[in-house]
C-alpha cells in the first residue's frame, strides 16, 4: 500500500533522531568499541536499587538490581523488549493479522497517546474524517485541534451502519471530491459512551468499504477484554480483517491492569508505526521503564491462564456492576429515561426524555445533588447544539452508591423539567 | 503580557476534555458524591497490592495499598498533587520566580515532553525561530516538521552570545515587531547551564542581557535546563536562573530529573505563565493524559524521605561524579588530542564539545571511518540548524565510560584524526 498520501505535511517532514539512527552502528561493532556518542546519565547515580511488587493472590514480583538499573535508564522508543515481544505474541495470537510480517508493535504511554499521535500523523487541517456519533470525547478534543471536515456516519444499536457509511462516501465522491476521507475513526467493541459493540458481518462490509475507498481505520479498542459475551464468540477485530494493511489499532491495559502507569500499544503497517515513533523520539523520548517492568513481569507471571483467568474475573465484576447500574436505573429512572444494555466496557448512556439539554444540569446542578457524570453534548460534533444524553460509569461506584445516586439522580431530572416548564411559561 | 500572541492556530483551536476537567475535581470532591462521570477502572481489579523500593542508601520507599492505588489509578492531568506540591516548594526555594502567583507549574513525562508540547503550542509551520547554535537534537527534531526559518545565535566559550543574538534580530526593529504576530520570531530557545552539545554554561551578566533583548522583542524564552543539578560549581554560585529573573512572565522553564533520579523514568515538570502552561496542559490531557502515576509516586516518595536538602545533597554526589568524569577525560583529550583538536573545559553536565580544526567536516569521518577505529561520537553537523554546512565539531559523553576507555577511545580518536587529515590532503 503506498501511505504517503496518508501522511500530514507536518508528519512528512518528520525525520528520525539522528542519534538514534547512529545506534544501527553498533550492530557490528566490534566489543572494543568505546561508545561515546549518546548523551545518556550514568544510572550508577540514580538512587532505586531495587523492588518487590505483592500482587492480589500473594505472589511476589522482584525487580533486581540489574533489571532495575535498565528499566531507570532511557530505553528503546518502542518500548522494553521484552514487553514488545510479549504483545507481539499476544497480539498475534489473538489476531492473526494477515500483514503480520509488514506490521508491528509499539508500546505507548497509554493507547491514548499512540491515537493522538497516529491523527497528528495523518490530518492536515480540514482533511476530512469518518466518525460515528456519539464520539469519544477526548477523541473530539484531539480532533479539535486540527480542525478536521467531520463527515458524520449514522449508527444504531450495534454501532456504525455500512450502508449509512457507503451513502456519506459516494455523496462525498459526488458533491465534494477534494474532501474524500484519510481516515475512519471508531471503538468497535463497547463504544465509549454508547456502549454498542460492532458484529462480525458489519465490521467486514466496513472494511470492503475501507478498501474500496482508500480510507485508514483507526481501530481503538480498550474494552476487548472487557465484552461480557462469549468470549469464543467474540466478533474478530479490524486487525484480523487486515488485508490490506489500512488498520491501526489501539490496545489498553488501563482497564484490565492499570490507568496510571499508562502503558499501551499500537499494532498497524510498520511504515505507519515508524512515523508515531519519530514523533515520540522528539517528544517522550521512550515510555516509563518500570512501568512496563512491571506489565512485563506481570504477564511473565500469570502465563496465558493466569492471563485468562484475571480477565474472566474483571468481565464478571464489570458485568455485575453494569447489572446493579441497570437495575438502579429500573427501579428510579424508568419513565424518564431510556437506555440500552451495553455488552461490554463500563457505561450506560442514557436519553432523558423530558429534558431538551443535559449539560446545564449535569455542570451546574448536578453536584448538589451528590452525582456527577458526562453530559452528552461533550460526545457530539457538534457540542452546542442541545442534547438530551448523558454517560454514566459503573465501574468504580459500589451497588450501594449507584442506588443512592440513580434516586437522587431522579429528583435531579425531575427537578430539571419543573424548571425547564417553568421557564417555557415565564 | 497578551499571551494569545504566541499561540498557534491548532493550539488555540484545542479544546479542554471535561472527563479530564471532572476527574481533577475528584481530589476536592465531598465523600458523599458518586462520581459516575470518568471512566475510572476498578481499583479491586488491579493485580499489584503493593510494593516495595529499595534505595541504594539502605532506604525504602513503601508503596502500600492505599498509596498503589494511587499509583494505578488514572490521576490528574497536571500531576500527582503531593509531588506538584513538593516541586513547587523546590521552584520557589531555588528560583524565587518573581511572577510565581501568575505562574503554574506541571508534571511532564519528561522535560522534552514539555518541551515538545510547547513548541508545538507556539511554532505554526515556517515560522522564525530563534535558538542557541550549536543547538540540543531533540530539540531539532522536534522543529523541523515544522520547517521553521531558523535564526540560529553563535555561541561561543561562554554559551549564548548576546552580542550575536543582537545582531540576528537587528533586521527588525523591536518597536514595531513586539505586538505583531506573523512573520516575526517569538520564542527564544536556551540550554544556560552545561549546554548540550558544548558543556559549557551562560554567565549571570549575558542572561540579564539576554532577558533585555528577549523583552525588547517580546520574545518567550524557552529555559531547557536539564543539566541545573549537574553543574560543577558549589550551588551557592550557580547562575541565577532565567525563571528567576522573570519580571515579566515570558519565560518557559523545563526541569528534568533524568540526570540525577531516572531518565527512564520519565518525570519532567514545567514552570511558567498560567496562560501558556495551561495550553500544554489540554494537549497533555488529549494525548497521554498524565505522566505515570507509579514514576509520580516514586519520586514524590523518595523527595518525602530525603527532604529538599537530602535531595540537594544527593544532586552534589552526582555533581562530584560527573566532575571527576569530565577530569579524566580531560586528562585523555590533553594527552592524545592537543595540537589535533580544540576544546572549552565542560562546566558542568556530561559532554565535551570538540573542533577539529585541520578537518573540513566531521561527518563522513565519523559515520563512515570511526567505527573501524573502534571509536564513536557524534558529529556536529546534527547539532546544526542547517545541516547542509560542513561542520568541524563533534560530541563526546563522558557520562558513562571509565577513565580507561576514555584513554584509549580519544587515542584512537586522534588516529582518526591524524588520517583523515591526510585523507583530506590527498
Amino acid at each position: 500500500m503506498d501511505y504517503s498520501k496518508f501522511i500530514s505535511k507536518m508528519a512528512l517532514n518528520r525525520k528520525p533522531s539522528g542519534i538514534s539512527e547512529m545506534r544501527t552502528y553498533l550492530r557490528n561493532a566490534s566489543p572494543s568499541l568505546v561508545w561515546l556518542a549518546s548523551g545518556v546519565p550514568n544510572a550508577q547515580k540514580f538512587p532505586y536499587k531495587e523492588a518487590t511488587f505483592t500482587l492480589e493472590d500473594g505472589k511476589v514480583i522482584t525487580i533486581k538490581p540489574d533489571v532495575m538499573a535498565t528499566c531507570l535508564q532511557y530505553g528503546p522508543t518502542t518500548g522494553y523488549p521484552p514487553l514488545l515481544n510479549q504483545l507481539r505474541e499476544m497480539t498475534f495470537k489473538i489476531h492473526s493479522p494477515p500483514c503480520w510480517p509488514t506490521s508491528d508493535v509499539i508500546v505507548t504511554l497509554g493507547c491514548q497517546d499512540g491515537m493522538a499521535k497516529a491523527i497528528e500523523m495523518i490530518l492536515n487541517p480540514g482533511d476530512s474524517i469518518l466518525v460515528e456519533e456519539p464520539c469519544y470525547s477526548d477523541t473530539l478534543c484531539i480532533l479539535s485541534a486540527v480542525t478536521p471536515n467531520f463527515l458524520r456516519v449514522d449508527a444504531d444499536e450495534y454501532g456504525m451502519c455500512p450502508d449509512a457509511l457507503k451513502r456519506v462516501l459516494q455523496e462525498t465522491e459526488k458533491n465534494n471530491p477534494d474532501k474524500m476521507p484519510k481516515l475512519m475513526y471508531l471503538v468497535p467493541n463497547a463504544s465509549n459512551p454508547a456502549g454498542k459493540t460492532m458484529n462480525e458481518e458489519r465490521k467486514r462490509r466496513i472494511y470492503a468499504l475501507a478498501s474500496e475507498y482508500d480510507f485508514i481505520i483507526l481501530e481503538d479498542d480498550p474494552y476487548y477484554h472487557l465484552q461480557f459475551g462469549d468470549p469464543e464468540k467474540l466478533a474478530p477485530s479490524f486487525l484480523s480483517l487486515d488485508t490490506d494493511g489500512r488498520v491501526l489499532r489501539m490496545d489498553s491495559f488501563s482497564k484490565i491492569v492499570s490507568a496510571g502507569l499508562r502503558v499501551g500499544y499500537v499494532t498497524g503497517p510498520v511504515q505507519l508505526l515508524n512515523r508515531i515513533v519519530w514523533h515520540m523520539q522528539a517528544s517522550v523520548l521512550c515510555p516509563p521503564g518500570i512501568t512496563q517492568v512491571m506489565i512485563s513481569e506481570l504477564l511473565k507471571e500469570w502465563g496465558d491462564e493466569g492471563f485468562r483467568n484475571h480477565i474472566t474475573n474483571l468481565r464478571n465484576f464489570y458485568k455485575s456492576q453494569r447489572d446493579v447500574m441497570l437495575q438502579a436505573a429500573d427501579t428510579h429512572l424508568k419513565g424518564l429515561c431510556e437506555w440500552t444494555v451495553p455488552d461490554g466496557g463500563i457505561f450506560v448512556w442514557f436519553k432523558v426524555l423530558g429534558v431538551k439539554d443535559t449539560e446545564n444540569m449535569i455542570k451546574q446542578r448536578a453536584v448538589k445533588k451528590d452525582v456527577m457524570l458526562v453530559p452528552g453534548n461533550n460526545f457530539m460534533l457538534d457540542t452546542t447544539k442541545p442534547c438530551q444524553y448523558m454517560r454514566a460509569a459503573y465501574s468504580n461506584v459500589t451497588p450501594e452508591q449507584i442506588m443512592v445516586a440513580f434516586k437522587n439522580l431522579a429528583e435531579l431530572i425531575r427537578e430539571e423539567i419543573a424548571l425547564q416548564d417553568s421557564l417555557t411559561t415565564a | 503580557m497578551n499571551y494569545s500572541r504566541f499561540l498557534t492556530r491548532v493550539s488555540k483551536n484545542r479544546q479542554p476534555s471535561l472527563i479530564r476537567e471532572l476527574t481533577n475535581l475528584l481530589s476536592d470532591a465531598s465523600p458523599e458524591l458518586v462520581f459516575m462521570a470518568g471512566g475510572l477502572p476498578n481499583p479491586q481489579m488491579f493485580p499489584f497490592q503493593a510494593a516495595s523500593v529499595t534505595l541504594k542508601d539502605g532506604r525504602a520507599l513503601t508503596i502500600h495499598p492505599d498509596l498503589m492505588t494511587d499509583c494505578l489509578q488514572y490521576g490528574p492531568t497536571p500531576g500527582y498533587p503531593p509531588l506538584v506540591k513538593q516541586l513547587k516548594s523546590l521552584v520557589e526555594q531555588l528560583h524565587s520566580p518573581p511572577q510565581w502567583a501568575e505562574s503554574d507549574l506541571i508534571v511532564t513525562a519528561g522535560s522534552q515532553d514539555g518541551l515538545c508540547k510547547a513548541i508545538e503550542m507556539m511554532v505554526n509551520p515556517g515560522d522564525y525561530f530563534v535558538t542557541q547554535e550549536p543547538c540540543y537534537t531533540g530539540t531539532l527534531s522536534i522543529l523541523n516538521p515544522f520547517k521553521p526559518r531558523y535564526l540560529p545565535v553563535k555561541c561561543d566559550r561562554e554559551g549564548l552570545n548576546p552580542t550575536a543574538l543582537r545582531e540576528i534580530l537587528s533586521q527588525w526593529n523591536p518597536e514595531e515587531i513586539r505586538d505583531v504576530e506573523d512573520n516575526v520570531p517569538k520564542v527564544l530557545y536556551i540550554n544556560p547551564n552545561a549546554c548540550n552539545p558544548t558543556g559549557v554554561s551562560v554567565s549571570e551578566g549575558r542572561r540579564r542581557e539576554i532577558y533585555e533583548i528577549a523583552s525588547a522583542y517580546n520574545l518567550i524564552i524557552l529555559e531547557d535546563d536539564p543539566y541545573y543539578f549537574v553543574q560543577f560549581e558549589k550551588p551557592e554560585d550557580f547562575p541565577p536562573s532565567f525563571l528567576s529573573m522573570d519580571t515579566e512572565g515570558r519565560v518557559l522553564r523545563f526541569d528534568s530529573f533524568s540526570k540525577v533520579l531516572s531518565s527512564g523514568i520519565r518525570i519532567g515538570f514545567v514552570t511558567g505563565p498560567k496562560p501558556l502552561v495551561q495550553r500544554i496542559l489540554l494537549h497533555k490531557q488529549v494525548s497521554i493524559l498524565h505522566a505515570s502515576s507509579l514514576s509520580q509516586v516514586m519520586i514524590n516518595e523518595l523527595l518525602r524521605i530525603w527532604g529538599i536538602d537530602g535531595f540537594l545533597k544527593h544532586t552534589q554526589s552526582v555533581q562530584e561524579f560527573y566532575r571527576k568524569q569530565r577530569d579524566s577525560m580531560m586528562e585523555a583529550a590533553e594527552r592524545h588530542l592537543t595540537g589535533l583538536c580544540e576544546w572549552a573545559v565542560p562546566t558542568g553536565g556530561m559532554f565535551l564539545w570538540l573542533k577539529v580544526p585541520g578537518v573540513v567536516d566531521t561527518w563522513d569521518m565519523i559515520l563512515e571511518r570511526a567505527l573501524k577505529k573502534d571509536v564513536i561520537l557524534v558529529p556536529g553537523k546534527a547539532f546544526m540548524c542547517d545541516p547542509s554546512s560542513p561542520c568541524q565539531y563533534m560530541r563526546a559523553a563522558f557520562s558513562v565510560v571509565t577513565p580507561e576507555k576514555m584513554d584509549k577511545g580519544l587515542m584512537n580518536l586522534a588516529e582518526l584524526i591524524r588520517e583523515e587529515i591526510t585523507l583530506q590532503q590527498t
